[in-house]
């Protein structure tokens, strides 16, 4: 790592890593095909596990009521860059990114952000499916008391609302005084999914969702992702390449901490510019 | 194709041994456990009559009941609880959410571990230095406050054990929604432990309920009926103690009585307390 990027930052010339991206087109300021309003702009964006660096100067912008899907093989940094998105690695202070992530101009890596506020404009859903133990209904309401005080009549609206929306809601609208816990897998994917969404975020972070799902769940789970799209940014993780293929607008593929090639999902499945984009997604590795 | 089936005999072999082991061993444990409760119900079941919850520890040879000892019992064990379940709770809490494994934390679990394996005795000669002797007697507030301190170690040990099976991922789920951390703790993780620190404190009551020593030192006893704290007052370890000691068959039969009072009281609070616990969570 060159130890003279930041000033190459501040000239607004990329700082591509030598023999790695050697060759290679410059992906460190891709222009969004068909000009969407660019939600999240990653600039520059280093990260570390203490002194092991996990990303490696990552260039990147996200486009607002689109889907966005990071693929590339285990340990590329996908989900280390999904987790800098609402500063969840700010839980573990031997983690620490370097660089700017601009969430509608504003550089979230500041550490006078309030985190709590940003993660309640953030939303995230998990590999595993994480209800509290407690009831449904009170898992939905859970998020939305911390920044509201609703009537009750309201509050079991929004609780309607969100669980409708995350058409979970003909399942469950006769017991949601039942634990969380009792939900199917992919359920209880959904109720957390609803739970994200009750808070009315703007940006929905998708971890692996539906790697820990049978099929028809994670059928259910990808339409909803379509029709979450017109309200929201979304950005998932997956190690599903159907999946990344079937329910993303635009794909990034990351390899080894660098991101390798970002573009509309469809160049990138039909159309790949870098030899390692291809040789993944054709199943040659990874 | 044959396989050499030698070694899965031999793994076979070594199950039964582990097995047949583990089960000899339950065995002498549940035989002694029996045979307690059998020896506590045959002798104690003769005490138990009206007059024992009515009537005062008697002079020997005349009779009387239990009634100041189960009373000053009653009273100290719940100031002790109450005063040391959140004290321990707390310590717990900051060793599990908040040390995050650093010096202070595992220095404080340390010696939380020491205290927690110490004689009570000790804490009852520690609280005789630091409240019998300024006061100048023996008295109640001594004794809850030794059994407190016996309550802190115990409810801390099982706090920082249950907060730890907590998955991780549900406090990222938690601060993902943008909860702050104290409401994780208190909203999420105390619920996903709730059985387990309620157990902590049904374990830490049963403890202090027959602890004896230590209140020798503090509350010594009182053959009167008292409800002042600040004067020695009866209770029940310390009179089933000296009862059975005496050679008076009367005080031998009400110690008898009183011991099945107290392992009675502590099976109905550990039953009670787990319905309350199964009634507060949802059904699964």
């Amino acid at each position: 790592m060159p130890t003279n990027s930041s000033s190459a930052a501040l000239t607004g010339t990329p700082t591509p890593a030598p023999a790695a991206l050697a060759g290679t087109p410059s992906v460190a300021e891709p222009a969004l095909a068909g000009n969407p309003v660019e939600k999240i702009q990653i600039k520059d964006l280093r990260f570390y596990y203490k002194k092991f660096e996990a990303l490696k100067t990552i260039n990147l912008s996200l486009a607002d009521k689109k889907v966005t899907a990071f693929i590339g093989p285990s340990g590329c940094g996908k989900s280390t860059l999904l987790r800098i998105l609402n500063r969840m690695y700010a839980l573990y202070p031997e983690q620490r990114a370097e660089g700017q992530v601009l969430v509608d101009g504003v550089n979230i890596l500041d550490p006078k952000v309030d985190l709590n506020l940003l993660r309640a404009k953030i939303g995230m859903v998990f590999q595993k499916p994480t209800p509290f133990p407690m009831s449904i209904f009170d898992n939905i309401a859970f998020g939305i008391n911390l920044y509201e005080d609703l009537p009750r009549a309201e509050l079991e609206d929004r609780v309607e609302q969100a669980l409708r929306k995350a058409a979970l809601w003909t399942e469950v609208k006769d017991k949601l005084k039942q634990s969380g816990l009792g939900l199917s897998g992919g359920q209880q994917q959904r109720l957390c999914i609803a739970r994200a969404i009750a808070v009315k975020p703007e940006i929905l972070l998708l971890d692996e969702p539906c790697s820990a799902l049978d099929p028809i769940s994670t059928q259910k789970i990808e339409e909803l992702i379509s029709e979450l799209k017109t309200d929201y940014c979304i950005v998932i993780v997956t190690h599903s390449m159907q999946q990344a293929a079937r329910s993303s607008d635009y794909t990034a593929f990351m390899y080894l901490g660098e991101l390798i090639e970002f573009n509309d999902t469809e160049t990138v499945f039909t159309n790949p510019q870098n030899k390692r984009t291809e040789d993944y997604i054709t199943g040659r590795f990874g | 194709m044959a396989k050499d089936l030698s070694r899965y005999a031999g793994r076979r072999r070594k199950n039964w041994i582990i097995l047949s082991l583990s089960m000899f061993a339950t065995a002498i444990g549940l035989f002694f456990l029996g045979a307690i409760m059998f020896a506590l119900l045959t002798e104690g079941i003769a005490a138990i009559r009206p007059s024992l919850f009515t009537e005062m520890t008697p002079a020997p040879g005349s009779d009387g009941g239990l009634l100041n000892a189960i009373y000053g019992s009653a009273v100290m064990t719940v100031f002790g609880t109450v005063v040391g379940t959140p004290i321990g709770i707390l310590v717990g809490t900051y060793i599990a959410e908040y040390s995050r494994g650093n010096k202070l934390g595992q220095a404080i679990q340390f010696i939380n571990d020491v205290l927690l394996s110490a004689p009570s005795i000790i804490v009852g000669l520690f609280v005789y230095e630091l409240l019998v002797v300024p006061m100048g007697h023996f008295s109640a507030w001594a004794g809850g406050t030794t059994l407190a301190i016996l309550v802190i170690p115990v409810v801390t040990r099982t706090t920082v054990d249950m907060l730890a099976l907590v998955p991780n991922a549900l406090r990222e789920a938690a601060a993902a929604l943008g909860t702050p951390k104290w409401r994780i703790t208190v909203s999420v993780c105390y619920r996903a432990a709730r059985q387990g620190m309620l157990t902590g404190i049904m374990l830490a009551v049963a403890r202090i309920s027959g602890e004896t020593a230590p209140l020798l030192f503090t509350v010594l006893s009182n053959q009167f009926w008292s409800m002042d704290m600040n004067r020695p007052i009866a209770n029940l370890p310390v009179v089933i103690s000296n009862f059975a000691l005496s050679p008076y068959p009367d005080w031998q039969r009400l110690a008898w009585g009183g011991a099945l009072l107290i392992t009675v009281a502590i099976l109905c609070l550990n039953i009670a307390a787990r319905t309350l616990a199964s009634f507060g969570s949802a059904k699964q």
